[in-house]
């Protein structure tokens, strides 16, 4: 009861946090994905790109591109119009134009296990292999966000190849970063030159974001009482599974979700992919611009 | 001060929760797009696990809830395991699914007709105005057909705690598909059960319990009276009911997804170029 009156006080004084009950405006954008994907540069590419006169860094960025999880309704009501916003969610059809990215889940996995012992939901003697089996299962990971083969799945499927929907592969933008970054302008209608293409590219580079995190991180929402030992920009690299992942947990992986992995085009190493044509079929709702 | 009573009737439990709906890991949903046999196959699990109550529209809502027309507290005080019925597009909680589809032009030219007994839209109303909204995702706020079938299919066909079933085959063979959902459920094969339920959810059974209890049930009461709300229960009315441009948007929008479920295209070239071969792979899923 006194939990529910708490509740009811703070849904009436809009101090609730957004999250699902966010009210959507028709002209918002979403930068979407599951976490430790790639969403916080993506975050940063926007907000620059969007912002050019107004550098990002995490004193600002939950004003430029607000964090619908982590912010209040009200919070959320008083940006101006068109926003755009960071979200964590599984599907939620009420988005009307999202960027969507993607990772490699073997990297998800092991980026997370450091980031749940930096939230200190995890010891740090938590095995690693049992921690694959948490991931694998959604324990210990909000409901909000789903698994990742849900995550991923809900939104790929749902709007993979309508309109108002941009997919990337975080491992293209790191590969690439010029050519993803054109395609992110390009949905937001942003006529960018290239000197502004650099800019952005540089205002959001792993090693400045390293650098404001060591200045800024106790004040970002994101990383304010969390164990400051354990850097939330962490090796922002690609492929860091094949060395760090035993094969059982790489083939927990692969086994709960190796069709999405290979339409996506992350290749399996310990089963096949079901099949041949999923190459092919992975590119027509990636989009032209890849490979 | 609305939102106050809001909050208010939340706190004591006497809002409908619907998407916010407390969920346990052993509640199973009847889930579907709305207009897709979801009331039928509602009745039919309803008579299959109670047959000491057979359902009807007056006490469907006990046996098998709707979160959006039951109190939090009624639904916090149910029996476990419940059995509760939802549209929702895809919810990660919800752990054991019994999923009902229908061909999507069949289903828009269900819900156009329903959209007319709630008064949503009068009689005159273009069928392909509809169906563009239809397309659109605005006519129902559970995502639009192709967005709430293939949220769910992608992340749950073929694996445990999940049942796909088609409504088609539903009328082609009830009992057939009622002993699937039967074996789902861990219920003991009985035929005279399964029988049994199917009899008493027949569509012309329904008919009869909807003419007399039509104010009694949430989703008929204050609805147009000459409307009926279970309707011809057939498949393949949009062949004379839609325009062959409402079907082509439909189609064009979705022709990937209905040939993965077996919906035979009227206009095959003009799907999108979405590969179906991607859907298909995507849903065989990792257990085959």
């Amino acid at each position: 009861m006194i939990y529910g009156i708490k509740h009811v006080l703070k849904y009436a004084l809009g101090q609730d946090i957004a999250g699902r009950t966010l009210a959507v405006r028709p002209d918002d954008t979403f930068i979407v994905s599951y976490p430790r994907s790639g969403n916080t540069w993506t975050r940063f590419l926007v907000a620059n790109l969007l912002h050019a006169q107004e550098v990002a860094t995490f004193a600002n960025i939950e004003r430029l591109v607000p964090d619908a999880e982590a912010q209040s309704s009200r919070y959320m009501r008083r940006i101006p119009s068109p926003r755009t916003i960071k979200s964590h969610s599984y599907f939620d059809p009420r988005y009307p134009r999202v960027i969507y990215i993607v990772r490699d889940p073997r990297d998800v996995a092991l980026s997370y296990y450091d980031f749940s012992r930096k939230y200190r939901h995890i010891e740090d003697g938590y095995p690693l292999e049992r921690y694959i089996g948490d991931f694998v299962a959604g324990r210990l990971i909000s409901a909000d966000w789903g698994t990742w083969g849900e995550n991923v799945a809900s939104w790929a499927f749902a709007r993979g190849a309508r309109p108002g929907f941009l997919l990337l592969r975080y491992e293209d933008m790191k590969e690439r970063p010029d050519q993803e970054l054109t395609r992110i302008a390009e949905f937001l209608g942003i006529a960018a030159s290239p000197k502004l293409l650099q800019t952005v590219l540089d205002r959001s580079s792993a090693e400045r974001m390293r650098e404001m995190e060591r200045t800024q991180g106790k004040d970002w929402v994101s990383t304010k009482d969390k164990r400051s030992d354990i850097p939330f920009i962490r090796t922002a690299s690609v492929g860091g599974w094949k060395s760090k992942l035993r094969s059982e947990s790489v083939a927990e992986i692969e086994s709960a979700w190796g069709n999405i992995m290979a339409q996506l085009g992350y290749e399996l190493i310990t089963r096949k992919a079901e099949n041949a044509e999923t190459q092919f079929a992975g590119e027509t709702v990636l989009g032209e611009h890849r490979g | 001060m609305r939102k106050l009573i809001r909050g208010m009737r939340r706190a004591l439990g006497l809002h409908h929760p619907g998407r916010n709906l407390e969920v346990w890991p052993d509640d199973v949903f009847i889930l579907s797009f709305p207009k897709s046999g979801n009331t039928w196959t509602r009745f039919l699990i309803a008579n299959l696990v109670y047959p000491e109550t057979p359902a009807d529209f007056s006490n469907i809502n006990r046996l098998t809830p709707d979160p959006e027309a039951v109190s939090k507290r009624e639904l916090a005080k149910m029996p476990r395991p419940r059995i509760l019925k939802s549209h929702q597009y895809f919810d990660p909680r919800y752990k054991r699914v019994i999923y009902v589809v229908r061909d999507p032009r069949d289903v828009a030219l269900s819900q156009f007709h329903f959209h007319r007994k709630r008064g949503l839209i009068d009689d005159g109303y273009s069928p392909e105005r509809f169906v563009a909204r239809f397309v659109a995702g605005e006519t129902s706020p559970y995502g639009s057909w192709g967005e709430n079938v293939a949220g769910w299919l992608a992340t749950r066909q073929n694996r445990p705690g999940f049942l796909l079933l088609r409504y088609e085959d539903m009328l082609e063979d009830a009992t057939r598909e009622l002993n699937k959902v039967a074996s789902f459920l861990e219920i003991p094969p009985d035929a005279e059960r399964v029988a049994n339920a199917v009899r008493r959810s027949t569509a012309d059974e329904m008919r009869q319990l909807e003419k007399s209890q039509a104010q009694l049930w949430s989703s008929t009461k204050r609805t147009r009276q000459d409307v009926p709300f279970v309707r011809s229960a057939k498949a393949g009315g949009w062949k004379t009911g839609l325009p062959e441009a409402a079907v082509a948007q439909l189609e064009a929008a979705w022709g990937h997804l209905m040939t993965y479920l077996g919906y035979e295209l009227l206009f095959p070239a003009k799907t999108t170029n979405f590969d179906s071969q991607f859907v298909e792979t995507l849903l065989h899923g990792p257990s085959r």
